[in-house]
Parts: structure tokens; C-alpha cells; sequence
């Protein structure tokens, strides 16, 4: 191999690892600042510089954090299979890394013609390929525990993931339809000078669902049943501890900004935004700061909504997520003909047609699946 | 040169994984060598230049097929994986001559097969098999192809519904009252 190639791929691969690790860092915080806000509390406020009284609004207790896991004693149960108990945190973290070299990030370092992964031609099926692999590691960590917590979190989180998957990638076809390619440098160059595909009816819903299939995917609240604590204790990472949970945990968020990022990627516009052409390494903080104010609003759902039931998260995937997603797909495909005539009449009596279509989808789906829920009857209360 | 190292190395990962899934006793252990033997595959595919096809199998074979033997594995009795029990030898006799016989009748003709000439290997060299030019050929001349595919995966889909759903039982609130 050339010193040179060797170069170029730790030049392009690199970065992405430390950047997305500080963020990490950060979002940890950040998250645990704003769910104390909604909890009426303060939050981590105590560890700033060491040695000294500063604060710094608790921004140093991601380093404590990290230094605590690293010491912590790693426990494995005396019935577990030692190897694949190993192997489970690092599977869970391997394809959320890879994944990250698939969204499209112009980097000011990255020369014109180094290696690109996201400029592959198949760059979103080789994304969803991939992130399809956490299931495994979490399958991976319920049953090599052996502890029947762990393999019920395991289980359910297989059958989530596996339910999750379908919406997701539907909803992502309708951005591939449009743009005509599964290139992701291509399908977010397609939406420069804010023509963002969430910005018409039929992206819109497909954004609604990839965003709402995503939060299952990562297994964010509300859908954090594999981990529900009031259940199953910690589901699949009961016996973890130390460095190991460690990484479960920074596979799950690198997970979350991984499936924000093709969020935005498929339907915020990649890296558009205002000032690219004064400085174009702007796109890059765009990007970023878009993936940011999804995770702003993951962390407020999970402040906010309690947690499904199971029989409640499979029927919601099967009946509502998967025909909305079918049917926008279909209306997609309408809208796309409509706008390959290029007027601006028949533009606008689709927008009104396919608005109505979704609407009404989305409303009678909702009653059809809403079933007799009778009066609840108090036994021994009046 | 780097491709033949990494075709060494991928073929390395895909013999090794096929071999432990064959030989594993422990159910789980196999299915996730056998996954490993996916991902080398999936590797020499990419190797080949055939993204698409190697997208395909880590997104079907690892991701569905994979999550699927579990499944399964997991319905059945022996959820913790080694029960102990020997591996039977009887009919690896006969085992070993089918996969011979597999090994030579899928290696012959190939090896009969004259290697294209220079020219022609450089003309080939030209074509890059993209995921593009495979959807158009999908969507053009084998569009029919395409539709009856389709149809025969929803007709397997709703036939398995109606099998999973099973004889519908009289409501029990109806036989109480």
C-alpha cells in the first residue's frame, strides 16, 4: 500500500473519529443539562476546572465520566460467554463509526481527489447496510450475559430494530426517487439554495417517519424499551460495566448523530445554508449544527413523552408507519411527474392534492387503529 | 498488489468463518461465524468492484438472514446454545463427495474457459458495473422480470401472515358471556 493512500484515508477518517468523540463528550452533557431543565432540577454544575472552584456549568463531568468508566472494575458473570461478552460493546460501536464516512462532510482539509467514501454510487444502501448491523451487537450482548434481563432487552430490541428498519428505508427511497441517485454528495447537492425535500408535503412525511423510525432504530426514548428500566432493569447492558458500558453507551450516540446526519442528509439539504459562497468550509458547521438541532429535539421528546407499551410500538411500526410510507412513496412518485411537466399550475394543485392525501392517510390510519378502548372499570375503587 | 493481499485476507476471513460455522456445536456461535463468512464474502464482492451486490449481502444476508437463524434459534428449546451433545459422523462420507462433486462441476467449466485475451480484459476494464446502470437495466427491460418478483414476495408475505395468524379462535369475552 503507498504511503500516500495510507495518508489520505487517515486524513479523511480521522478527523471524523475525534470530532464526533467530542461531541459525544458534550451531548452527554448537554443532554443531562436539558432533561434536568425539563425535571425542574440543575443538572451536573460542579466538575469545571480541576483543582480550582470553577464550574464552567459542569462542562467537565463527560471527562469525569470517561475517567470513572476507564477505572471502574469490569465485571463479567460467571455464566456468560466470555468471548462474545467482549465482542458485543465493540460490534455495537464499529458500524456507527463507519457509517459516519457516509455522510456527506467537506472537510477544508480533504483534498479534491482523495478518497470519499460518500461519493460511492451506492453510499445510502451501504449506510442502511451497515447501521443494520447494530441489531446483531445488541442480540449479541442480551444472550452472551446470560441473564434473562439481558436476553429479554436483547429480544426486544432485535424485534424493534428488525419492525424500525422498513419505515426508515422507505421513507429514504422518496429522496433516491427524486434525486434519482444514491449518492449522498449527489442527493445533498440536489437540494442547494434551500430546496430542501422536507420542505414539500410528500418529503415532509417522509421526514416525519425516518425521524420518528430513527429514535427506534437508536433506541431513544420514547422507544427505549430494550433498555426500560422500570422493566427490565437495563435490558441488553445489565452486566456491563466499566469501559465496556462505556462503549455501549458511545455507540449509541455516535448511533444518534450517525442517523441524524442521513437525516439531514436526505431531507435539511447536507450542508446548505447561508454564507457558503463567501466561505465554503461553512457547509460543515451547517451540517453539524443541523445534527445538533435533531438532537436537540431528541432530547426534549425524551424529556417529555413517557415510554411506549410493546404491543403499542409494533402495531404503530406495522400499521401506521409502514402503509403512510407506502403511500407516500406512491404520491412521491405522482409529484415527480407533476414536476418533470414544470408548471407552475399543476406544481401547486399537487402540493394541495398530495397535502390532502398525507393528511387524510395519516388521520384515518389513526382511527382505524385507535380500536374499543371501553371505559376503564374501578374494582375496588369509586 | 493491494488487491491480492486483500483478496488473501478476505478469502482468509470467509474460509475460516465458513469452517467454525460448520464446526461449532454452540448454535449462536455458529450463526455469527457463519455471519463473519457473510462479511468476507461481502468484502471480495466489493473487492470485484460489484458494490451494489456487496451492499446487498451485508443488508440481506447479515442484517435479515442473520437476525432471522437467531430468531429462530432462539424459539426453539436450546437457548443457551451448547447442549453438549456429540456431533454425529455419520454420512460426512458422503457429505465430502457432494461438495466435491459441487467444487468440480462449479470449477470446471470455469477452468475450461479460455481467459479473455489482453485487449478484451482492457476493454473490460473500462466498465464499471454501477448501481445506476443496474436500476435502469431493472426498469427497462426487465421491468417484468421486476413485477412478478415482486408479486410472488407479496403473495409469500400474506401467505405467511395468514399462517402465522392461525385458525381464528371464538372470542373468549363472547364464550364467558
Amino acid at each position: 500500500m503507498s504511503l500516500e493512500l495510507l495518508i489520505d484515508i487517515l486524513i479523511a477518517t480521522v478527523p471524523l473519529m475525534l470530532i464526533f468523540a467530542t461531541l459525544f463528550a458534550f451531548t452527554t452533557w448537554l443532554e443531562r443539562k436539558a432533561l434536568a431543565r425539563i425535571q425542574n432540577r440543575i443538572g451536573p454544575n460542579k466538575v469545571g476546572i480541576p483543582c480550582t472552584r470553577i464550574g464552567l456549568f459542569g462542562l467537565g463531568q463527560p471527562a469525569a465520566d470517561g475517567i470513572k468508566m476507564i477505572f471502574k472494575e469490569d465485571i463479567v458473570p460467571r455464566g456468560a460467554d466470555r468471548l462474545f461478552h467482549l465482542l458485543a460493546p465493540i460490534l455495537a460501536l464499529i458500524p456507527a463509526m463507519l457509517v459516519l464516512c457516509f455522510l456527506p462532510l467537506d472537510f477544508p482539509w480533504v483534498n479534491e481527489d482523495s478518497v470519499k467514501a460518500y461519493l460511492l454510487d451506492g453510499a445510502v444502501i451501504f449506510f442502511f447496510a451497515i447501521t443494520g448491523l447494530n441489531t446483531l451487537a445488541v442480540f449479541m450482548a442480551g444472550w452472551a450475559s446470560r441473564n434473562k434481563y439481558s436476553l429479554l432487552g436483547g429480544m426486544r430490541a432485535v424485534a424493534q430494530m428488525v419492525s424500525y428498519e422498513i419505515p426508515l428505508v422507505l421513507s429514504a427511497v422518496i429522496v433516491v426517487m427524486m434525486v434519482g441517485s444514491l449518492n449522498a454528495a449527489e442527493i445533498a447537492k440536489a437540494q442547494t439554495g434551500w430546496d430542501w425535500f422536507a420542505f414539500s408535503p410528500w418529503g415532509f412525511a417522509a421526514f416525519v417517519i425516518f425521524f420518528i423510525a430513527a429514535l427506534a432504530e437508536t433506541n431513544r426514548s420514547p422507544f427505549d424499551l430494550p433498555e426500560a428500566e422500570s422493566e427490565i432493569i437495563a435490558g441488553y447492558f445489565t452486566e456491563y460495566s466499566g469501559f465496556k458500558f462505556a462503549l455501549f453507551f458511545l455507540g449509541e450516540y455516535i448511533a444518534m448523530f450517525a442517523i441524524s446526519g442521513l437525516a439531514v442528509t436526505l431531507f435539511l439539504g447536507g450542508g446548505d445554508g447561508p454564507g457558503l459562497a463567501v466561505v465554503p468550509w461553512l457547509s460543515v458547521i451547517w451540517f453539524l449544527a443541523k445534527i445538533f438541532a435533531l438532537i436537540a429535539v431528541m432530547i426534549w421528546l425524551r424529556g417529555t413523552l413517557p415510554r411506549l407499551r410493546v404491543d403499542q410500538l409494533m402495531g404503530f411500526a406495522w400499521k401506521f408507519m409502514l402503509p403512510l410510507s407506502i403511500l407516500n412513496i406512491l404520491v412521491a412518485g405522482f409529484a415527480w411527474h407533476a414536476e418533470q411537466l414544470d408548471n407552475t399550475f399543476i406544481t401547486v394543485i399537487t402540493w394541495v392534492i398530495s397535502l390532502a392525501i398525507l393528511y387524510g392517510a395519516a388521520s384515518g390510519l389513526n382511527q382505524l387503529n385507535r380500536g374499543k378502548v371501553r371505559p376503564r372499570e374501578y374494582k375496588y375503587a369509586e | 498488489m493491494n488487491e491480492v493481499i486483500a483478496f488473501w485476507i478476505l478469502s482468509a476471513i470467509a474460509v475460516l468463518g465458513a469452517l467454525v460455522a460448520v464446526r461449532k456445536r454452540n448454535l449462536i456461535h455458529g450463526v455469527f461465524a457463519l455471519l463473519v463468512f457473510f462479511a468476507g464474502l461481502s468484502g471480495l464482492f466489493l473487492l470485484l468492484l460489484a458494490e451494489f451486490i456487496a451492499a446487498v449481502q451485508v443488508l440481506v444476508y447479515i442484517g435479515a438472514v442473520g437476525v432471522l437463524l437467531l430468531f429462530a434459534i432462539m424459539l426453539t428449546e436450546r437457548v443457551a446454545g451448547d447442549d453438549g451433545r456429540r456431533m454425529t459422523s455419520r454420512g460426512s462420507f458422503w457429505g465430502l463427495v457432494v461438495a466435491a462433486a459441487v467444487f468440480v462441476v462449479l470449477l470446471l467449466p470455469a477452468a475450461i474457459q479460455q481467459l479473455p485475451p489482453p485487449k478484451a480484459a482492457q476493454e473490460m476494464q473500462v466498465i464499471t458495473p454501477s448501481v445506476e446502470e443496474l436500476g435502469k437495466k431493472l426498469m427497462d427491460p426487465y421491468v417484468v422480470t421486476l413485477e412478478v418478483l415482486a408479486l410472488l414476495l407479496t403473495a409469500a408475505l400474506i401467505g405467511a401472515v395468514t399462517a402465522a395468524q392461525g385458525v381464528r379462535m371464538p372470542k373468549e369475552e363472547d364464550s364467558q358471556e
